[in-house]
């Protein structure tokens, strides 16, 4: 019998046992594993990490409830290992497609494709349909490409499961709810309710240190209704008490400044084509680094402390 | 993902499709699973033998291939597909968002529809959990620039360049419109400068499609990176304290190295006297040029500084007295 018989094989006991199995057990129902136990164990636990490597749900549990030194047993529940139904139709699924060749995240072309294939196969996709794959040799056009990094797809994960996480980030040990992923600025951000903090917190991916661990049970919060929406600007992103800033922008920079702090933002459009902004800020630090982009096109109006500190920051370099 | 993994991966995929369909041609198979032939018929010969204990016929799985059809019967275990696994969600859930990010995409089309229906399959609907902006830009001028690429015209556009803090206007032969690192850009050949460029959609101030054929872009150029300096521009070497330590990861550099326990000197190629300027307007005091034009930052950093600290100043209450001009004395551009 080869492996990948033995695996199928192992994945229809696994769904069709209806009580947890021990190895023993799934040994003689399975076949194909070897006569000596040393090779047979081994080959066993390779085979139950590769079920669990695709995603299969296998679980752990003591067989005798009353004496947990008794041996351990393995099954698969239906309920999660089935992919229900999403009733796609024919033009949804091509839309899927199309929108995963024309969108390009980084590290995510073998899920990708494995995806589709699950997709494809839901019951109830017609036999003779339109969404086949675009054949292979087609170039892929591209309309944006995002970065993936290591931590997304698990974040993704507790998102979607509304299980809470643990990571490090800036060197302090974060319990975090994650509330949702954005897409800002060509970064990936975790937006959610940080238990050290008691407070939301915005998170950027990449600077996530270490891994990323699930604890607890799935289900274990709310999402609220409506702070789950995400940074808007980098000047947004921070810990600095919130605080309304004015700023004046001249005519040649005013329309890209629009588009970057929004038509809100805007109070007054000046004779000269200069325009005055109010923006709420909660990162100084990346207010500056915007307002100084505009080199000597722009300036902050006020309130005066903030007014200041940017003046002492440019004399630290004018004297330096 | 192993041979292994891959191997049964797809056949679980398959087979539940399979069995759900009343013989499927086996071309339509291969077609929607991107599979050949003989892929599929290795896989159902294997599947033939698989099944459960004890291995009696109405325990094994049945699969006939007849008149280029096939039939499954007899795996019930694997009536539906496995879940989708969390980068698999993500995979379909972020890619479809940011096609629904683009400016001009159908909020109510079959994508739209696609990505409501996943939240049954994901637990959670799409745009609660993912969320993307690919950068501010103007709707009107981002369909010029790409109808311009997708009808083979050139474009006539008014550009801030913003390495030299200064407006052109230049006709360009549109190649590609993409969405980079959050921002838009188009890539194409300058007549102006008679090369190869690379413009942000957001400092196009306007473009008009011109009713002139643009040649079609040369074949196998991949995507550019995003920011690239010439070997013509100059070298700039910064010492960097910690809190401006991400400067040498965010640019290509020439080199860095550890000064001692918190200095890191890096060795970049200057984009233009403008980008510098803002590279150290940003760093302020935590940066300091210890190779290159030592007076950039300085200059820059006083000339920003004339704009707080004139006499008539530029300050609101100044200004809110509503004469409509705006005050103070900032130096003329160009």
């Amino acid at each position: 019998m080869s492996r990948i018989e033995r695996l199928v094989n192992l994945t229809a006991a696994l769904i069709d046992a209806e009580r947890p199995l021990t190895r023993e057990e799934l040994r003689e129902r399975v076949g194909g594993y070897s006569d000596d136990p040393v090779a047979f164990r081994r080959n066993f636990e390779r085979d139950k990490d590769l079920l669990r490597q695709v995603g299969m749900p296998v679980t752990t549990e003591v067989i005798d409830q009353d004496r947990p030194e008794s041996a351990l047993g393995y099954r698969i529940r239906r309920d999660d290992y089935e992919l229900p139904d999403p009733g796609l139709d024919d033009d949804e699924l091509a839309a899927l497609r199309l929108a995963t060749s024309a969108v390009q995240v980084d590290g995510a072309d073998e899920a990708t494709t494995t995806a589709l294939r699950k997709l494809a196969g839901a019951p109830g996709t017609p036999a003779t349909g339109t969404a086949a794959p675009p054949a292979a040799g087609v170039a892929r056009v591209e309309t944006a490409s995002l970065p993936g990094g290591p931590h997304a797809a698990t974040v993704f994960g507790a998102v979607a499961a509304r299980r809470r996480i643990e990571f490090t980030y800036r060197g302090q040990r974060r319990t975090v709810d994650p509330w949702r992923l954005s897409y800002r600025n060509g970064q990936w951000y975790l937006s959610g309710y940080d238990h050290g903090r008691h407070d939301a917190r915005l998170f950027r991916l990449d600077r996530i240190e270490g891994t990323v661990d699930a604890v607890g049970e799935p289900g274990a919060f709310d999402r609220p209704a409506d702070g789950a929406t995400g940074p808007a600007a980098a000047w947004q992103i921070g810990d600095d008490e919130a605080r309304t800033v004015e700023l004046l922008v001249d005519a040649p920079q005013a329309a890209w400044a629009r588009s970057s702090l929004g038509e809100d933002a805007v109070r007054e459009v000046n004779a000269d084509g200069s325009v005055r902004f109010e923006v709420s800020v909660t990162n100084r630090a990346a207010l500056r680094s915007f307002v100084l982009g505009m080199l000597e096109h722009a300036e902050i109006l006020g309130p005066p402390d903030v007014r200041a500190e940017m003046v002492a920051w440019l004399q630290a370099i004018g004297a330096s | 993902m192993t041979p292994a993994q891959e191997r049964l991966g797809r056949m679980l995929a398959i087979v539940p499709w399979i069995a759900a369909n009343d013989g499927p041609r086996v071309a339509d198979v291969c077609r929607r699973f991107n599979l050949t032939e003989r892929e599929l018929v290795a896989d159902l010969e294997l599947l033939f033998l698989c099944g459960v204990h004890p291995f009696t016929p109405d325990t094994l799985i049945d699969v006939d291939i007849a008149d280029g059809r096939v039939w499954i019967r007899f795996a019930d275990w694997f009536r539906r597909p496995l879940r989708l696994t969390p980068p698999e969600g993500l995979a379909l859930v972020s890619a479809g968002a940011t096609l629904l990010a683009v400016p001009g995409s159908d909020p109510d089309g079959a994508l739209s529809r696609a990505l409501a229906k996943l939240e049954t399959v994901l637990g959670v609907a799409a745009d609660d959990a993912v969320d993307v902006q690919l950068g501010p830009v103007a709707p009107s001028i981002l369909d010029a620039v790409r109808d311009g690429e997708h009808r083979r015209r050139k474009l006539q556009l008014d550009y801030y360049t913003f390495g030299r803090d200064d407006h052109t206007r230049r006709v360009v032969q549109p190649w590609r419109v993409f969405n980079a690192a959050g921002q838009w850009y188009l890539e194409g050949w300058c007549e102006a400068a008679e090369g190869h460029r690379l413009f942000r959609v957001d400092r196009i101030s306007a473009a008009t499609v011109l009713d002139q054929p643009a040649p079609e872009p040369p074949a196998g150029s991949g995507p550019p990176a995003v920011f690239q300096p010439g070997p013509d521009d100059p070298v700039v070497v910064l010492d960097l304290d910690p809190d401006v330590h991400w400067i040498a990861e965010a640019y290509p550099n020439e080199g860095v190295e550890a000064r001692d326990r918190s200095v890191l000197r890096v060795r970049l190629r200057s984009a233009g006297r403008a980008w510098l300027e803002r590279l150290l307007l940003r760093a302020g005091p935590h940066a300091s040029v210890v190779e290159g034009d030592t007076s950039v930052g300085r200059d820059a950093a006083r000339r920003v500084l004339a704009r707080y600290t004139s006499a008539d100043g530029g300050g609101k209450r100044d200004r809110s007295a509503g004469l409509g001009g705006r005050p103070g004395s900032a130096p003329s551009r160009d």
